[in-house]
């Protein structure tokens, strides 16, 4: 396909710089790419790109070529800094380059380009610690959805004071949008949060079941660590499952998880004051 | 002299970029009016938006845009300009831009400026789809000049000549960005004079100003600097042919202290001023 003056046309260049653009090789591998070629037919690099002066043309599309990877990188790593910390900054090229010929982005926003990273680190061969990383890229991914969701007003104290005593057993309690409940298999909130704080005695990264809530308040993301009695209470009031309930299947797990009345009372405090909840329903 | 669009001279603005927001939120810098990334804005209800909202309603803002793709041959994002139009109407923006570039084809993003090869073809495309655009936001595109690293061999006219034409077929406006200009000068070895000059000066409604880093072989629009003297001089020029225009210092790598670069963006009142009162004698 030509253009009407005679050159190579509009679609067609622009398939084949996007070719050459995104290969993950060097820019003579990214040209000599069975795609570049297919884009190009059998125009040579030299018909589209003229040399400047101090470059040839390879080296000029190059440009945008080493460009395109680190873009990637910074995107990536302003959602995933923990991820990219533990791996390091070599294996983190390494997964972000696997990762976007995967997954390239298909959107006009960069918002988008991890959605599919926690799952992806899961399997990429080269992860040392596969289910860890999957645990650490799930809860960045949590906080970066956070920070992002819709604004949902939680409920004020008036509207909890407003709720007859007699009524809690039946009340349904709706979380905001801005929340996520999380499960994981290592205590990644905590690595997480001595690499925010730039401490390197990192937690020890043995297996330990841990659970966090995530919410947005006063447009900053809270993580708040919870107990597996607190998660599965929570776990059970944000599936739509009535205040007494909830709490009865809470008392009713017995042994260490369940929880003491006193607790309740105190996360109950907690999670209102935190403004995980936007609605309370009594039918 | 104004431009034809009626735009306002907002006066010497600086990018809205999250490292200033508790410097914004706490001091209410005198800033002229503000520049924001529109896609930073368009999916989030969180504190960037919080915050937009309250630099909006003490602040000109201008929405810029690096995601319209304007001159690919894929089809418009119509959900992107929904989104984008609803922004703008939100913080009242004074007006819409974008580059001339493609950002991607057959559904990927690259989420870069790619240039556009100069040819009929390519001016016939885009200018249809600035005046599809403008139709959709209800108001004048305006399109940036990129700064580029290739040049094409099928283009048959200079970008200066191509701007203006596309500017003039689909009556959009213009934002200039002499820095952009000072770079693929560099790259592609044109004088940057001559391309200033070429410029429909009433088309212009806003310039950008900015650093970059040279390589040595080439020059890389980083916007992670001060602007050099040579960029300096080529704004006053310019300025002489459009008068006084809003214009905006970008910084966007190794950001410094909100001061340093609101200083930076003030230079260019003056050179402005200087620019306006030696063309008026």
């Amino acid at each position: 396909m030509k253009n009407p003056a005679g050159g190579v046309s509009l679609p067609r260049m622009q398939r084949w710089m996007q070719e050459v653009v995104v290969h993950p090789g060097d820019i003579a591998e990214a040209v000599a790419s069975p795609s570049a070629r297919k884009a190009l037919g059998r125009a040579a690099i030299e018909d589209v790109i003229l040399p400047s002066r101090t470059l040839e043309p390879a080296d000029r599309v190059g440009i945008y070529q080493g460009m395109y990877l680190m873009r990637m990188e910074e995107a990536l790593e302003s959602d995933y800094p923990g991820l990219k910390h533990l791996l390091g900054g070599h294996a983190w090229s390494a997964l972000v380059r696997d990762y976007v010929a995967a997954h390239p982005s298909v959107t006009y926003t960069l918002n988008r380009l991890g959605d599919h990273f926690s799952d992806f680190v899961a399997k990429w061969p080269g992860a040392k610690r596969p289910e860890l990383c999957h645990d650490l890229a799930r809860l960045e991914l949590a906080m970066a959805e956070v920070f992002d969701a819709p604004q949902t007003e939680p409920l004020s104290d008036a509207e909890i004071a407003a709720v007859p005593p007699e009524s809690w057993e039946r009340a349904r309690l709706a979380p905001i949008e801005a929340f996520r409940l999380l499960s994981f298999h290592y205590p990644v909130n905590a690595y997480l949060q001595s690499v925010r704080d730039e401490d390197h005695n990192h937690p020890d990264l043995k297996r330990k079941d841990t659970y966090i809530a995530i919410y947005r308040r006063d447009y900053s993301v809270w993580r708040h660590d919870l107990s597996q009695a607190a998660f599965d209470l929570l776990t059970d009031l944000v599936a739509g499952k009535p205040l007494g309930k909830a709490v009865a299947a809470a008392l009713a797990r017995g042994g260490k998880r369940a929880p003491t009345t006193d607790q309740l009372f105190r996360w109950f405090r907690e999670w209102a004051a935190g403004g995980v909840f936007k609605s309370v329903r009594l039918r | 002299m104004g431009n034809r669009f009626q735009f306002p001279d907002l006066g010497v603005g600086v990018g809205l970029r999250t490292v200033h927001f508790g410097h914004i939120l706490e001091k209410w810098p005198k800033v002229d009016w503000f520049e924001v990334i529109s896609e930073n804005f368009m999916d989030t209800e969180g504190r960037p938006l919080w915050v937009l909202d309250r630099v909006a309603e003490r602040y000109p803002v201008v929405l810029h845009g690096v995601s319209m793709s304007i001159g690919s041959t894929d089809p418009l994002d119509r959900a992107y300009l929904k989104k984008l139009k609803a922004l703008g109407k939100r913080v009242r923006a004074h007006w819409i831009s974008d580059h001339l570039c493609w950002t991607g084809v057959a559904g990927r993003n690259v989420h870069d400026l790619l240039p556009m090869p100069y040819t009929e073809e390519a001016l016939r495309h885009t200018a249809a789809r600035v005046r599809q655009v403008s139709e959709i936001l209800e108001r004048p595109l305006v399109l940036e000049n990129p700064s580029s690293y290739v040049e094409f061999k099928d283009s048959t006219m200079t970008e200066w000549d191509f701007l203006t034409r596309l500017a003039e077929e689909s009556d959009c406006g213009l934002l200039l960005d002499v820095n952009n200009v000072y770079v693929s000068s560099f790259n592609h070895s044109f004088d940057p004079k001559e391309y200033v000059d070429g410029i429909p000066a009433d088309r212009v409604v806003q310039y950008h100003l900015a650093g970059h880093t040279n390589k040595g072989t080439h020059i890389v629009d980083t916007h992670s600097d001060h602007a050099i003297q040579e960029v300096w001089d080529l704004y006053g020029r310019s300025c002489r042919r459009t008068g006084n225009v809003a214009t905006l210092y970008e910084w966007d790598e190794n950001i410094p202290e909100f001061e340093v670069m609101h200083a930076e963006a003030l230079k260019a009142g003056a050179f402005r001023e200087q620019a306006v009162l030696a063309a008026a004698r």
